[in-house]
């Protein structure tokens, strides 16, 4: 894991008592709130329905034991006991106050952890792929990358009030878990034909209320013209962005409607005139971060573990959680466990101070004092000894985090909604609540087999629906909470944008819905297992149609 | 209009009119009062935020002066347009001209601006010692800056050499 | 609320407190933190009466964010937000009735 230097230290540290000073600005009237107001954004704090909301970064959504006990910390001191860990793998608490923010990021900062720029029209926190050092098919891991670029755009002087908020992901790997086609820039670590490792750069790709995938504009890019490469892209989107309508201002409205040809020409252009050698780092300083992310002592174990296989013999539930919550380690005779938040009928994300001790206690001890935390809104101990699973997961089932659902039908992302948010719709949470009870039947969910259903409570997408195999959207439709519903989405290698299914429903249609939805799949798809979202891609919307039409037909003939 | 500098309130010593010694123009002007200009006399630009900077390429050498407008705090065009003036050159004064705030500061001095000039209200509500203490909150930045501050990336290597 | 048509009578103002961030509701003399102390414009010279106090608000910038709301008053006589986003708002979140206003009406009632 990455390491505070001096230098690190000292820009936290001051960032801190920069906003504890900008509150009393605030609160003698020298600063208006619409000044303070992005002020507040790039220290991660928002108005929200209820309270305040504080977002923390996680930086790659790498932490360690000590930092995930200070967040916990921090939840029963100035929160109410819990936190919500969210799709850009930071995590939020919902309720603190103005007047304890200041500590609050001193806390953090004595964790070396920030909430700098997780809000805020600004390049944001900088995500990467949580198997980053773990899965076997990486090129090379992402997060010292994701470093560097949270380094050089910290408190960057020119893109610190850009048109509108600024997404960059990484990933390593040849399958894509950063979603990078769906960000404001993606860039993929690939090997060029000549052996040398450098970047692919995509841009223009989101979520939001106009729905794109990426465009390639460099195929490769060597590693050392990094930052002269971004900084000529951000230098285009800050000119020429646009910011006469905040719903058009995002660098895939300029890349749409300058066409990515004219794009990359002007990228180019400003990439030829930049001193580039002045603004990327010397390759000591890459390496050096480079070193922090070098793969952990691990031991030399035999594959596979005669403990583990016997436990789960004896155990089901157990045999379960190894089935469906283990991801494959590069190393032999280790995996990551992924720690589903999302237990049936609870708010997908959130994890009590509790539970957040519980998991460092279980990183400490299991996980080289590693954790991760997903875009899917999980945590992931990225490092356990297949020996120690049985231990770890009777560790998870004593703190109510041992749900085997990673990557099934239940395993749902949702934005917080009406619940918290101030710009939703309608509500997400109940939603994902109750279609998670209908299939809470854990054979039910194996026999579906992976499929990502995806909730928002606007059109902001924050729930990522567009890219759900299922999508579900809520609006308002004259003051009554409606949800569309979409089919085909997919964040993965093949990125593609759900396809709406027809009209939308009430609330407590949605359950049926989606069962319908799910029976009607099981019913079609090829008997060697055909996931969903293949067999969607195979037969298109049509067959899955009429699980819109109301059922009262049906019933009446009963 | 108030107008201030690193080292506080300063008189302000250019006028917006073409006659003056020290004229400001708009931009769309600058050819012609640089085709007419006195012997002495010094000219400056209003240079409003949506114009390329490669746009003034052929008059900078001309130039003494350059004030870019901000038309509200939070459209951060200036910052980047005062950058790029002075990567290609443009070495005359560069003011931000409209409303930026103090937490802002830090940034137009990054970018290479000399000085800021505000509305009265915003100078009664921004009193001076709050412009001259926000720059120094922040004492380190990762970028190397117009102002000759060097990107911690640049020190860690000069502090691993010098060890 | 969206710029454009003020809310429909009965309306109240409420906004957000800027050190706690709290919803609160303009009472007649300062603001109250339940919906059910809000001051209520029931005709056209109150609402008024009303938009000159969110202006005077917004000048000020102390509570946060205000803006006006459109009531209906029940058959008890309590005051309900007319949309179902500014139920939740005064009441608290619908998943964590533990939490917000709601919880501390409870307590109330278990006190009494």
């Amino acid at each position: 894991m990455y390491r505070y230097d001096e230098f690190d230290e000292r820009v936290v540290r001051q960032r801190v008592a920069q906003f504890r000073e900008q509150v009393g600005r605030r609160i003698d009237g020298s600063l208006t709130e619409e000044e303070f107001l992005p002020l507040r954004l790039m220290n991660g704090l928002y108005l929200q329905l209820h309270a305040y909301m504080l977002r923390v970064a996680i930086p790659y959504g790498t932490l360690d034991s000590r930092q995930m006990r200070q967040l916990a910390l921090i939840a029963d001191r100035y929160d109410r006991g819990y936190g919500h860990f969210t799709t850009r793998q930071n995590i939020q608490y919902n309720w603190p106050r103005l007047r304890d923010a200041p500590d609050i990021l001193e806390m953090l900062a004595d964790v070396q952890m920030h909430c700098i720029q997780t809000s805020g029209n600004c390049i944001r926190n900088v995500t990467a792929d949580h198997f980053a050092g773990v899965a076997a098919d990486e090129v090379e891991d992402p997060r010292p990358t994701a470093e560097l670029i949270r380094q050089w755009s910290t408190l960057h002087p020119e893109f610190s009030f850009l048109p509108r908020k600024f997404k960059i992901a990484v990933t390593g790997s040849a399958e894509d878990r950063a979603a990078v086609a769906v960000h404001d820039i993606g860039i993929r670590i690939v090997r060029n034909a000549a052996g040398e490792v450098g970047y692919r750069i995509i841009v223009g790709g989101g979520l939001g209320r106009t729905p794109m995938i990426g465009k390639t504009v460099r195929e490769f890019l060597p590693k050392d013209e990094l930052l002269a490469y971004l900084e000529a892209i951000m230098r285009v989107y800050n000119l020429e962005g646009r910011r006469d309508n905040k719903f058009k201002a995002r660098v895939k409205i300029l890349v749409h409607e300058l066409g990515a040809e004219a794009f990359i020409a002007r990228v180019e252009e400003e990439y030829a005139r930049l001193d580039g050698p002045s603004l990327n780092v010397d390759p000591a300083e890459l390496a050096r971060i480079a070193a922090y992310f070098a793969p952990p002592a691990f031991e030399a174990l035999p594959e596979g573990s005669a403990v583990l296989d016997q436990a789960a013999a004896r155990d089901p539930d157990l045999a379960r959680f190894v089935r469906v919550n283990l991801y494959p380690h590069k190393m032999p005779g280790y995996t990551a466990v992924t720690v589903s938040l999302k237990p049936i009928g609870g708010p997908p994300g959130d994890a009590t101070s509790d539970q957040m001790r519980a998991l460092a206690d279980i990183a400490e001890r299991f996980s080289l004092d590693e954790l991760r935390v997903t875009h899917i809104q999980n945590i992931v101990l990225p490092h356990v000894k297949l020996d120690e699973v049985p231990q770890v997961w009777a560790a998870l089932v004593e703190a109510g985090l041992a749900s085997a659902n990673a990557g099934l039908v239940t395993d749902i992302i949702a934005c917080p909604g009406m619940d918290y948010c101030s710009l939703a719709t309608a509500r997400s949470i109940p939603i994902a609540q109750e279609i998670a009870k209908r299939f809470a039947d854990p054979d039910r969910q194996q026999l579906v087999g992976p499929l990502g259903i995806k909730i928002s409570g606007c059109i902001n997408a924050c729930g990522h629906h567009h890219v759900g195999h299922i999508g579900i959207l809520g609006l308002d439709k004259a003051g009554i909470e409606n949800y569309q519903i979409t089919l085909g989405g997919d964040p993965g290698n093949e990125a593609s944008l759900g396809e709406r299914l027809g009209p939308g429903i009430d609330a407590e249609q949605v359950p049926d819905a989606i069962e319908r939805i799910v029976d009607t799949y099981l019913e079609l798809r090829h008997a060697d297992g055909e996931s969903f979202i293949d067999t969607v891609r195979r037969v298109g919307l049509d067959p899955f149609k009429p699980v819109l039409q109301p059922k009262e037909p049906a019933r009446a003939a009963a | 209009m108030p107008l201030l500098d690193r080292n506080g309130w300063k008189p302000e010593s250019w006028a917006r009119d073409a006659a003056a010694g020290a004229a400001i123009v708009p931009f769309d002007q600058v050819e012609a009062v640089l085709g007419a200009r006195r012997p002495g006399q010094r000219i400056g630009v209003d240079l409003p935020n949506d114009v390329h900077p490669n746009a003034l390429l052929p008059w900078q050498d001309g130039l003494d002066f350059v004030a870019i407008a901000f038309p509200r705090f939070n459209d951060g065009r200036g910052f980047s347009l005062g950058k790029m003036l002075r990567e290609q050159g443009f070495a005359g004064t560069l003011r931000a001209s409209g409303w930026i705030i103090p937490d802002q500061f830090a940034f137009a001095l990054h970018c290479g601006f000399d000085e800021v000039e505000i509305s009265e209200a915003q100078a009664q509500r921004q009193p001076i010692d709050q412009w001259l203490q926000a720059p120094a909150l922040i004492g380190e930045t990762y970028q190397d800056t117009q102002d000759g501050m060097i990107s911690i990336f640049k020190r860690r290597r000069a502090a691993a050499e010098a060890a | 609320m969206a710029a454009g048509k003020r809310a429909a009578l009965p309306l109240v103002l409420t906004a957000s407190d800027l050190l706690d961030g709290d919803v609160v509701f303009y009472a007649g003399a300062g603001w109250a933190r339940g919906l059910d102390e809000a001051a209520v414009a029931a005709d056209e010279a109150q609402a008024a009466q009303f938009e000159a106090i969110l202006a005077e608000t917004e000048a000020k910038g102390d509570p946060v964010a205000p803006y006006l709301m459109t009531v209906r008053i029940d058959a008890d006589g309590a005051l309900v937000p007319g949309h179902v986003r500014e139920r939740i708002r005064s009441r608290g979140p619908t998943i964590r009735t533990d939490l917000g206003p709601q919880a501390r009406q409870e307590r109330q009632h278990v006190s009494v």
